[in-house]
Formats: C-alpha cells, sequence, structure tokens
C-alpha cells in the first residue's frame, strides 16, 4: 500500500529538483507538475517538463518534433568520442544511423534466440542462490540481484566466466560515469579503455571463426549487407553490460523491495501462483520504474496545454510521473500486481495493447524503446520464481527501510534500495 | 507489390513503423497503416521485405 501522495499546491520552486527530498520522494512534486504545470518551463534549470502520461507517450510517439540527439548525425560532432560506452546507439537521434545499429542487434533479445538463453539463465541464477542458501538471509542488492544479470549477460556473450567480478567492477564505472561528475566519467572512460583492450583481441578472433555467442553474432550480423566496425561493437558491448547489466540489476531489487515492504499480503499470492512474477515486474515498472526521466530535444516550436516549447529547448520526460497519472491509472499511488487497468503482458515498443489497456511507461515508447524489454522481464521473473521457490517464509530482516533510495551521481541517476535484508528458513 | 497488414495476427508492436516510417506509420489504434500503394522501387521492396522478416507476429505480407 502506498501513503497518499500530499497536495503541495502550485508554488513550485525549480531548486526543489536538486534536494535530497525530491531525490528520496519525487512522488509529490511529479503530481504537483500534473496538477497545475503540465508544462512547466523550469528557468532555474533552463529546461521543460513534460508529467502526465499522455503527453509523455506523446512526446515518445513524436519524433518529428522531439530528438533525443544532442548533436546532428553530419555535424563537427565525433560519435562516441566523449561517452563512457565509446560509439553506442545512445548518441544517436532519430537517424539512419540510429535505425541500421539497432536493427543489427534488436533481435538478438528477443523471441526465439532469447528462448536460446533461457536454461542459462535457470542456471546462472541457481548458483547465485547456491552461494547463500545456507546462511538463513541474504542481502538481495549485494548478493543476488547485482550477481545475476551481469553473469547472464557476459554468459550470453561467451566472454571467459572466470573473469565476471571483473566485468562487475568495470560495469559499475561505466554505469557511474554516466552521470554528471568529472571524476565518475575520467574512471568511466578508463573502465572502457581497459574493456575494449581486454575485449579487442576477442573482436578479432571472433569475426574470423565466429560461434555461437552474442559477441560473435554481433560481430558478424549483418544488415542491408554492412557489419558493425570493431568501434561499434566495442560500444555494444560496453552498452550491454553496463545497461543491460546495471538496470535489470535494480529492477529486481525493487521488485524484493516493493514486495517485502509495500505489499507483503501479495507476496503470498506471488508464492501461490509464480506466473504472477510477471505481474510483479509489470506493476514495478510503473509505480517506480528503475528510470524516471529521459531527455528529448526539440525540432520546432510545440504547442502544448496553451503553452509553446521553443525550438531546440531540452524537455524532461517524466515516465515516472507518466506512470502515476491519475488520467491513466486509477488508484495510482497504490501498487497492486492485481491491477486490472495496466496491461500485465509483454511491452509494445508502439505502447498500444489489443486488450484496450493503458501500458507502463518504464522501458519508453517508440523510436528508442528500451531494447532489452524482453530479456530483462525474463531475467527478473526467473531470477525471483528461482529464489522464493528454494526457500520458505521469505521476510525482511529488519522492521523499517529508508526505501528507495536517491538517485546519485553514483547510481548513474537510477533508483534503487541500497541494501535489503531478508531472512528465509530452508 | 503491395504490402499486407493482417490485423487478427498483428498485435501493435511497432517494429514496423519505427523501423520503416517510409512505409508505415501507426494509425489511431496503433495498428500499421501501409503508406504506399505500390511498391515500385526496390528500395522499397527491400525494406517491406525486412519489415516482414522482423514482425514478430508474423503480420506481414507482400503480394504480387
Amino acid at each position: 500500500m502506498a501513503e497518499p501522495v500530499a497536495d503541495l499546491g502550485p508554488e513550485l520552486d525549480p531548486r526543489v529538483f536538486d534536494s535530497e527530498e525530491f531525490q528520496r520522494d519525487p512522488f509529490p512534486v511529479y503530481k504537483q507538475l500534473r496538477d497545475y504545470h503540465p508544462v512547466y518551463h523550469d528557468r532555474f534549470h533552463n529546461r521543460w517538463i513534460l508529467s502526465r502520461y499522455w503527453d509523455v507517450d506523446g512526446a515518445f510517439q513524436d519524433n518529428e518534433s522531439y530528438d533525443r540527439a544532442m548533436y546532428k548525425p553530419d555535424g563537427p560532432y565525433d560519435f562516441g568520442s566523449s561517452h563512457v560506452f565509446g560509439p553506442n546507439i545512445l548518441e544517436y537521434g532519430n537517424s539512419d544511423e540510429h535505425r541500421r545499429l539497432r536493427n543489427i542487434v534488436a533481435g538478438q533479445f528477443v523471441g526465439q534466440k532469447l528462448n536460446d538463453f533461457l536454461p542459462m539463465i535457470d542456471q546462472i541464477s541457481n548458483e547465485v542462490i547456491d552461494r547463500f542458501i545456507d546462511d538463513g538471509e541474504v542481502e538481495i542488492v549485494s548478493q543476488f540481484s547485482s550477481q545475476v544479470p551481469i553473469r547472464v549477460i557476459s554468459n550470453m556473450l561467451g566472454l571467459p566466466r572466470e573473469d565476471e567480478d571483473t566485468f562487475v567492477q568495470w560495469y559499475q564505472y561505466l554505469i557511474a560515469g554516466l552521470g554528471f561528475g568529472g571524476e565518475h566519467l575520467a574512471r568511466g572512460l578508463k573502465a572502457r579503455n581497459d574493456m575494449w583492450d581486454y575485449i579487442d583481441p576477442m573482436i578479432e578472433e571472433r569475426t574470423k571463426n565466429p560461434g555461437e555467442d552474442l559477441l560473435s553474432r554481433i560481430c558478424v550480423a549483418e544488415m542491408n549487407g554492412t557489419r558493425m566496425t570493431p568501434e561499434e561493437v566495442k560500444g555494444f558491448v560496453a552498452l550491454l553490460l553496463a545497461a543491460g547489466g546495471d538496470t535489470t540489476d535494480k529492477a529486481i531489487a525493487n521488485m524484493w523491495y516493493h514486495l517485502m515492504y509495500t505489499r507483503p499480503d501479495q507476496y503470498a499470492d506471488v508464492v501461490a501462483e509464480s506466473s504472477l512474477w510477471e505481474n510483479v515486474f509489470t506493476e514495478m515498472m510503473r509505480y517506480d520504474p528503475v528510470v524516471h526521466a529521459q531527455f528529448r530535444f526539440t525540432t520546432r516550436e510545440i504547442p502544448v496545454h496553451g503553452k509553446v516549447i521553443p525550438e531546440r529547448a531540452g524537455v524532461i520526460l517524466y515516465l515516472g510521473a507518466g506512470n502515476r497519472d491519475e488520467r491513466a491509472f486509477e488508484n495510482p499511488d497504490t501498487f497492486d500486481i492485481h491491477r486490472d487497468d495496466l496491461h500485465m503482458g509483454r511491452e509494445n515498443r508502439s505502447g498500444r495493447y489489443k486488450d484496450g489497456k493503458n501500458g507502463h511507461l518504464g522501458f519508453g515508447i517508440g523510436q528508442h524503446f528500451c531494447m532489452g524489454y524482453a530479456m530483462a522481464r525474463q531475467e527478473a521473473a526467473i531470477a525471483c520464481k528461482l529464489l522464493a521457490e528454494r526457500v520458505k517464509n521469505l521476510r525482511p530482516k529488519f522492521a523499517e527501510h529508508v526505501g528507495i533510495t536517491a538517485p546519485s551521481i553514483d547510481s548513474g541517476g537510477f533508483r534503487a534500495p541500497a541494501e535489503l535484508w531478508l531472512e528465509f528458513d530452508r | 507489390m503491395k504490402v499486407v497488414i493482417d490485423k487478427d495476427k498483428c498485435y501493435k508492436s511497432g517494429e514496423c513503423y519505427y523501423n520503416h516510417p517510409e512505409l508505415f506509420k501507426m494509425d489511431d489504434e496503433g495498428f500499421p497503416q501501409v503508406l504506399v500503394d505500390e511498391l515500385n522501387d526496390a528500395t522499397l521492396v527491400q525494406h517491406a521485405e525486412e519489415a516482414r522478416e522482423v514482425c514478430p507476429a508474423v503480420a506481414i505480407s507482400i503480394v504480387e
């Protein structure tokens, strides 16, 4: 259950966005934005903010008006040069280059290709659980959620298993480098260069003698007769390890936090019916997803709700706020895995569903919709289901919890609990 | 040659219209709307074939 979200009234001081209070609990400010400032011009940070469900959805859908890229594809900027991942699709907007790179790899994480990896996700989850199953307690973040996705991805890529601990270190530096601090960026870029040196000979080898692993597939995948350059392959591996590892890691932790502290009554339902893990995933992605904001730049003057956002303005799409919009969901501040006004199954890039229900905005929508959406869902559901099946009477170790913690520079702006101690019987 | 969408099979994944906006656009319900009546150039045919390949619902066909 949730506390009712307070009505703060129309007065909004933009410095609130820098406050610890907002970082910890952004939802009252989100409500204030939706109710009183559906188009908010934040003059202090020189940006505009959209927060209602259909406005966020509309901006995600409207590629003509909202571009993700900071730079033009044909301009002087050297793509990848100052990004922790190197050349990768995150820097490209709605260009042909983005479409080409995305199409080469997008098919690797869905459908039969994903199904082929499911037994391995099972095996890795069980190995991770084996390490603490005799302890009677587990700190979910460090011992479980952060251990599964990175091992799954490095295994999919066919990287040596003995180096897994090194990959965990690299991806934590890479993710920190996505934040805003100079030293974090410097450390992230160094981790990137170390990783590239490590992976260079593997790319060369697998391009010559490709195997069944994902790295080989990326090296030799063709779209319109072209392959990725070695630099693009490396950028993609960095993206996979960091974005794919870290976000899924935090998603799993958020699921457990909400089941243990927000809705312990519904944990019993999930134990009785394990297919409900997919609902837990979906409702977590709505109620408090790992990523709350996406950024866009306007390509023209855009009239919205009686205001005009100017051309080349920076716009924040608060998907975390859209997900709590009373205009889209009933009792939006209640965490409920049985919610009947949310599309519970697999997500679509279009955000439109045949059951007529609204989907969550947690993966974005449209051109830049999360590519790993199906994999994240499967990994989270499988790992959580196995843990719940292998122990009995799983419960919080401490009655109180500080809650989902502030996104900080160190966490790349992603939301998750810092620690989550649980106890269990065998 | 024409592109045909089977709306019973289509589950509105969006793959066709986000990858090939020159050929498809999303209608008000989320289904793809085909923008080109006749595939009269080799690039369009190639794009239509790509869209057919990647459609997760196997809802796209190309007919003479």
